[in-house]
């Protein structure tokens, strides 16, 4: 059930990420991109954005041919979404400007955008699930005739558009029956009908599944053939490489260089945006320790509609041991977190934790069982963002010391250990009695860290505890699930970043629509490989 | 560290007071304390300087009008009464709070304080002696009665998602119809009036003298302020408490962190219409000792408006009831000098709605001045998330 691949030694990949001259070989070779400023769709030239606290960007340098799809990559937090929201007027730049057809302009609001030609895709969708396709395009821009609604116009220039570009759309379809796919493909209408020439899709596959990608792909290319420009975020690199013309790679908020899509790899482009400096997550010592902490069997959940989103999943965690859970978003990973966590019920399968059944607990006893969790989405579920640091430090172990004193809060207590957290975690804040919103997401993040560290669990439930973190920050967490594990914690790990999965985990399953579809070996397995194994379309995945 | 001495010298006793003063200096520094009294203050001031420009446009003069008010609420049987209606309203916006604390909008307290009202008199009418247990006795029944029906409201959203805005407000409605019939059923006539069977001395809860007047202070004001003192401990002290306010400010972070929040937003409910049942007390305890359709409607309104005025707090709330309730008393004189006494409505409104203003614009000036703060530790801090990356790529 190993995973193919050629033998790799343990920290080889870390030993490519450390030379300097990182994809030097690809630079430079990015297609025609010398070409003047006339063929440019739009330029971004040394723009800056400045957050307290927050990676935005500094000294940004873009140039899009016109009629091309150009790819923007970079990590999570890497600053893609804030040039996104520069290019579409959300937010102004502090320095730098943005050239449409050679000339500068300035956006004060996404109207300003679209007026030039500029419009946005955005990963979560905002339709009127109510609204047929027709009345969702025409949303905001409806053709009017004498004041009048004018649909008759308008479901001409949709079925035209749609024809097109091969959008297949059906104007008078409820948004809420159609598929995620055709929702996005409406999306694209929107933003057509307003006119756009240039199309900025952030992380648009986010949400689909592998044919729906494909889809998507042979969309932008019709686009592309007519003459449109298309702007693509992504940190997926295969996708990244099978779609775009051009790549510009963003990391800690500046531009690090181009690549050209046809003679890189997955693996040089991830070394592009990661960047020489970063730290290897690799935990190579064994530390696996004989003793089963966590074992499910079985388990079953259902989500709302009643369909078993995680499928008969079975797996153990033994002590010391750090279990990696590999998957494109979306495929049950969540559900099965907050399965265990007895947030969402099991609707068959046992978890027993050090031998005591948990199937049937709450949350409360979970925890005080000895769970701690790093929840996906922390803003969310893991902090009270009006709440102060410490009142976050008791968020979630206000039913054991230090925070208690019988059925009191013990300020005091929990003040203390706050401070420990913020000495030891290494969480940058003037105080502990700022409101956590005041942080940025890689110190709210360490706090969190922090927090589920305390009180010595037995079982860290750990769901993308990088994301969006900048590089210091992951260094510090790592290194600190690491010593958790030397000391014997049991660790479930879900990341979307492969290396990290790979660089932390002892052991590694993928999951694959709610199923476990196969196991892959840490020491040998690459990111690309895991990666095919993910979409259903590597060795593993076919044997299972 | 050059220097020891045993603790007990002047030297050492000057230190630990410094210490004292940097700890409070450190968990309340000055500007905050500044910000928290800026809002309130700010806030009254623009609604007097609003309210003046309402009365000088209606030709009246400012400067009168509020000196009336004052001369007003200073005299003996006035001031009374506005101490007795400050107490309604604290308990009334008590109610209201427990409920706001976990993003729940009680509207029923109406509702919920009238049947709790007409319950506690029938059953205290019923029995005689027993001495301070038969207070006891009415105001359990109050709080029960008070707590049902509110729990109605409760279950309804727990087990079924509906609305509690929408449920209490139509248990509002059928309370009057319910206390109306129930009035008639239980109650015995009076004149024209129907009321319930007065209750004995010993069911009386005696008031408190105040000089000049023969009006009484309604003894109940120990019942408030006892209240008042739980309220701030179990919100701010407890295990309890702290579920409370995780859950009202996110309900996800609450139910990830383990907080049973259906059985939280139940027992919430509970609370608050067990408060909701003591707001009709003090009246029938310390004056009317009968329950009948004349006793005061719409606390349950202005225990919104005050709630919100308050701020959740217990001291806030206990400002602003006595604020609103000198308003609503010392208008009654106005119509004296000639001035319509709805001004005083206009004012509680303009005051509420500023209020709710000027917090907001000092949330946001004070979480400017967070991140200001944090931005500033990050830039003295190590340079590691900032540096320049070793080997930028450079394009041809």
């Amino acid at each position: 059930m190993t995973l193919a691949g050629s033998p790799q030694s343990s920290d080889g990949g870390a030993g490519n990420v450390g030379s300097g001259n990182v994809g030097s070989g690809n630079v430079g070779s990015g297609g025609d991109s010398s070409v003047g400023g006339a063929d440019l769709a739009i330029e971004v030239v040394g723009v800056t954005k400045r957050f307290p606290g927050v990676i935005a960007n500094s000294d940004v340098n873009i140039a899009v041919r016109r009629g091309t799809v150009h790819a923007v990559v970079g990590e999570n937090g890497a600053g893609k979404s804030t040039l996104m929201k520069v290019l579409y007027g959300m937010l102004r730049p502090d320095e730098g400007e943005i050239r449409i057809g050679g000339k500068p302009v300035t956006f004060h609001s996404p109207s300003d955008a679209i007026a030039a030609g500029v419009g946005m895709v955005h990963q979560h969708f905002m339709l009127a699930d109510n609204f047929t396709v027709l009345e969702n395009i025409v949303l905001g821009s409806e053709p009017t005739a004498r004041g009048a609604l004018n649909f008759g116009a308008a479901r001409q220039k949709i079925l035209a558009l749609s024809k097109t570009y091969g959008l297949d759309l059906a104007p008078d379809e409820l948004v809420e029956n159609l598929g995620v796919g055709d929702r996005q493909r409406v999306e694209i209408a929107k933003v057509l009908f307003r006119g756009a020439r240039l199309l900025i899709l952030d992380e648009p596959t986010a949400v689909l599944v592998p044919h729906e990608v494909d889809e998507l792909f042979d969309n932008l290319r019709e686009l592309k053939s007519e003459g449109l420009t298309i702007l693509f975020i992504s940190h997926k690199l295969d996708e990244v490489i099978s779609v775009a013309d051009d790549i510009t790679v963003i990391r800690r908020g500046m531009t690090v260089g181009t690549a050209n899509p046809h003679s890189i790899t997955p693996r040089q482009l991830a070394e592009m945006m990661v960047g020489s400096e970063l730290p290897s997550p690799q935990t190579r010592t064994d530390t696996v320790r004989e003793a089963v902490v966590l074992s499910v069997a079985g388990l079953t959940v259902a989500d709302a509609d009643g369909r078993d989103i995680v499928q008969d999943v079975s797996f153990d965690i033994r002590a010391g041991q750090v279990f990696g859970i590999a998957g494109v978003e979306g495929n049950g990973q969540s559900e099965l977190v907050e399965a265990l966590m007895g947030i969402r019920p099991a609707k068959s399968g046992r978890i027993t934790l050090n031998g005591a059944d948990l199937t049937r607990q709450t949350t409360r006893e979970r925890r005080l069982a000895g769970i701690g969790y790093i929840p996906e989405d922390r803003q969310r579920q893991g902090l009270i963002l009006e709440g102060s640091l410490w009142e976050n430090r008791v968020l979630g172990h206000s039913d054991s010391p230090p925070n208690i004193k019988g059925p009191l809060i013990d300020r005091a207590g929990a003040r203390r250990d706050t401070e420990r957290i913020v000495r030891e975690f290494d969480v940058r804040t003037p105080g502990i009695d700022i409101p956590a919103l005041a942080l940025s997401g890689g110190n709210q993040q360490k706090l969190i860290v922090g927090r589920e560290l305390s009180g010595s669990p037995v079982l860290l439930i750990a769901s993308q505890p990088t994301r969006g973190v900048d590089v210091g920050a992951q260094a510090a967490i790592w290194e600190q699930v690491r010593n958790a594990r030397a000391a014997g914690l049991a660790v479930l790990l879900i990341s979307a970043d492969l290396e990290e999965l790979i660089g932390m985990s002892d052991a590694i399953q993928v999951i694959l629509r709610g199923r476990f579809v196969g196991a892959a070996d840490p020491a040998t397995v690459t990111a690309e490989e895991l990666g095919s194994a993910m979409t259903g379309a590597g060795s593993a995945a076919g044997a299972a | 560290m050059t220097s020891r001495d045993d603790g007990t010298g002047p030297a050492s006793q000057v230190r630990i007071r410094a210490g004292l003063v940097n700890r409070l200096r450190q968990r309340y520094p000055l500007r905050s304390v500044l910000l928290g009294f800026a809002a309130p203050i700010g806030a009254i001031l623009f609604a007097a300087l609003a309210s003046s420009a309402i009365l000088s446009l209606g030709g009246h003069s400012p400067g009168d009008v509020f000196q009336t008010m004052f001369k007003q609420a200073g005299k003996p049987t006035p001031f009374v009464d506005m101490v007795n209606q400050a107490m309604v309203y604290y308990l009334s916006a008590v109610a209201v709070s427990i409920g706001f604390r976990m993003n729940l909008f009680n509207i029923g307290v109406e509702g919920q304080y009238s049947l709790a009202a007409l319950g506690a008199a029938y059953v205290g009418g019923q029995l005689t002696g027993g001495g301070p247990l038969h207070i006891v006795a009415e105001v359990v029944v109050a709080v029960l009665v008070g707590a049902a029906w509110a729990g109605i409201a409760g279950v309804l959203k727990v087990y079924r998602g509906v609305s509690e805005v929408i449920s209490t407000i139509m248990l509002n409605a059928i309370a009057v119809g319910l206390g109306s019939y129930l009035l008639h059923k239980l109650g015995q006539s009076s004149g024209n009036n129907i009321q319930t069977k007065p209750i004995s001395s010993s069911g009386q809860f005696p008031g408190i003298s105040y000089s000049g007047t023969h009006s009484k202070i309604f003894g109940f004001l120990i019942v408030a302020v006892v209240l008042g003192f739980a309220y701030w401990f179990i919100a701010g002290r407890t295990r309890f408490g702290f579920r409370i306010r995780v859950t009202g400010l996110n309900e996800e972070a609450a139910v990830a962190s383990g907080v049973n929040v259906k059985r939280m937003t139940l027992v919430a409910m509970l609370l608050s219409g067990g408060v909701a049942g003591l707001v009709g007390l003090p009246e029938l305890l310390g004056q009317t000792h009968t329950f009948s359709q004349t006793a005061q409607s719409g606390l349950g309104f202005a225990g919104i408006a005050i709630a919100l005025l308050g701020r959740n707090s217990p001291i806030g709330m206990a400002l602003a009831a006595v604020l609103w309730s000198f308003l609503g008393k010392s208008a009654n004189q106005l119509d004296f000098i000639g001035v319509p006494r709805e001004i005083a409505a206009i004012m509680q409104g303009v005051i509420l709605l500023s209020v709710v203003i000027a917090y907001e614009l000092v949330r946001r000036y004070r979480l400017v001045l967070q991140q200001k703060d944090v931005a500033a530790q990050l830039a003295t801090g190590e340079p590691t998330e900032r540096d320049a990356p070793s080997a930028p790529v450079v394009t041809a």
